[in-house]
């Protein structure tokens, strides 16, 4: 959290993780180029360059598309999770391995005469009018200027100096580069005539990042509207929400009261509390997180708040709202006006069931 | 015409690396306390993204409150 800033903030899983992405890359390059040495020869041989340049533009390609359904797959798995807590290291290395690929076609394809490769790049081909000639490596320019930004301004420095709303909208614009990307690509195999089927891989992955998003907002909704009528059943402030059993122990659960707002309600030694679902770090999701040494932990980042009073634990001091909460029977009730965010609230107690 | 945008790009990169040595030395510790301290390999870090975008935090360094002890 806010306390000095390290250069990546790496642990185990971080490392683990790191290693498995830069293993994978490497396996990927080196199956793709001993596939196209043997399936290619004679006539049909492809150089080396074009077939690294092939290779990283697809490997990016599909780092992509990780980088894309990690957010939606989160939202309907939580086993999805822990992808979602590295995608920042993923998002980089994307943007590595795509700027490897544009530096060889670059220099390959415009490196040979005398004129300066990016004058090269930006004047041999001005066929903007046309779909089968346009210069497709424009688009793929501006995609890597895109995913440039996002790299270098991927540390958290950037997110408290720029403000987390700008991060935010700067770091949507990552749909816009995979738009950029997709008509790159679909014109490249265009222009090189290649096989149909590539074409096919290319639909079938906008179909897969598009479905996953819209079938996670759906859900989203839904989730959002039962919430809204529960409103309909209130009793003084106190909003019913759920039963005990809905939340499993050391974890959280998100339920929404009228007027759209979320909460997270926790359940930790024997009882529950509830804090704004709202993150101060990004507006991660808390009740997707967990309590780890009693404290609850976000999902996105894993900073840490206490859930009796929403403050960081020492030497931290951030602090998030917390709401009002109490157990009848078994049966969980909030009063969905925040407090100012680090009031302590006392946490609702379970009663156990104590059964014959 | 693609020559005047490269050099464009060229010249702004360029003043973005003139204005990140000294932002990185003292200007960032200057708008954000938490980089006060930090390794130089996390300022190195950020210096790609100091270069693209060092009008905004050139604003910022211009406003930040002067350092104590300072007339
Ligand atoms: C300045 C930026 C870029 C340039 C100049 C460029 C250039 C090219 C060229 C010349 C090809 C055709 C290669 C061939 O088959 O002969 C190509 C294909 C491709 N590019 Fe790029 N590219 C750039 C950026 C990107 C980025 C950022 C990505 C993805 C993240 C990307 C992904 C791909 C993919 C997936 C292909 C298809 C590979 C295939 O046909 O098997 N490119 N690019
Ligand atoms: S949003 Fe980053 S830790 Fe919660």
């Amino acid at each position: 959290m806010s306390v000095g800033y390290v250069t990546v903030q790496w642990n185990r899983h971080k490392r683990v993780y790191d290693s498995l992405v830069g293993g994978g890359v490497a396996l990927y390059l080196a199956l793709f180029i001993i596939a196209g040495k043997t399936l290619y020869t004679g006539a049909h041989a492809i150089s080396d360059e074009i077939l690294a340049i092939r290779a990283l533009g697809t490997c990016a390609y599909l780092m992509l598309h990780v980088v894309l359904c990690t957010g939606p797959l989160a939202r309907l798995d939580r086993r999805f999770l822990p992808l979602l807590y590295n995608r920042r290291h993923l998002g980089v290395a994307t943007f590595l391995v795509a700027l490897a690929h544009a530096t060889i076609a670059i220099g390959f394809y415009h490196g040979f005469g005398n004129v300066n490769p990016f004058i090269s790049l930006l004047t041999s081909n001005v066929n903007l009018g046309s779909l089968s000639a346009f210069p497709f490596q424009l688009l793929g320019l501006a995609a890597l200027l895109i995913l440039f930004l996002m790299a270098a301004t991927s540390h958290d420095f950037w997110l408290k100096n720029l403000g987390a709303p700008a991060w935010k909208r700067l770091h949507m614009v990552v749909y816009l580069a995979y738009a950029l990307l997709v008509l790159h690509v679909a014109l490249g195999i265009l222009q090189t005539q290649r096989s149909p089927w590539l074409a096919g891989l290319v639909g079938a992955g906008v179909v897969i990042v598009a479905g996953l998003h819209v079938v996670a907002g759906l859900r989203e909704r839904g989730h959002d509207r039962r919430g809204a009528q529960r409103t309909a059943r209130v009793n003084g402030p106190w909003v019913d929400v759920g039963c005990v059993d809905d939340v499993p122990d050391r974890r959280g659960m998100t339920a929404t009261v009228g007027g759209g707002e979320r909460i997270a309600l926790f359940r930790y030694d024997g009882c529950i509390s509830a804090t704004t679902n709202v993150c101060a770090h990004q507006g991660g999701p808390l009740g997707e997180g967990r309590i780890i040494d009693g404290c609850v932990t976000c999902p996105w980042h894993g900073w840490q708040y206490r859930p009796g009073d929403g403050q960081s634990p020492p030497p931290f001091t951030e602090r998030i709202a917390t709401h009002r909460v109490r157990v009848v029977g078994r049966r969980i009730q909030v009063d969905p006006t925040p407090l100012a965010p680090g009031t302590a609230v006392t946490p609702a107690r379970i009663e156990e069931d104590h059964h014959g | 015409m693609a020559e005047a945008i490269l050099l464009i790009i060229l010249g702004y990169a360029a003043v973005g690396a003139g204005f990140g040595v000294p932002f990185l030395l003292r200007g960032i510790d200057r708008i954000d306390p938490a980089a006060r301290g930090s390794p130089w390999t996390f300022r190195l870090l950020i210096l790609p993204g100091v270069i693209a975008l060092w009008p905004v935090l050139a604003r910022r360094w211009r406003r930040a409150p002067r350092p104590e002890g300072a007339p």
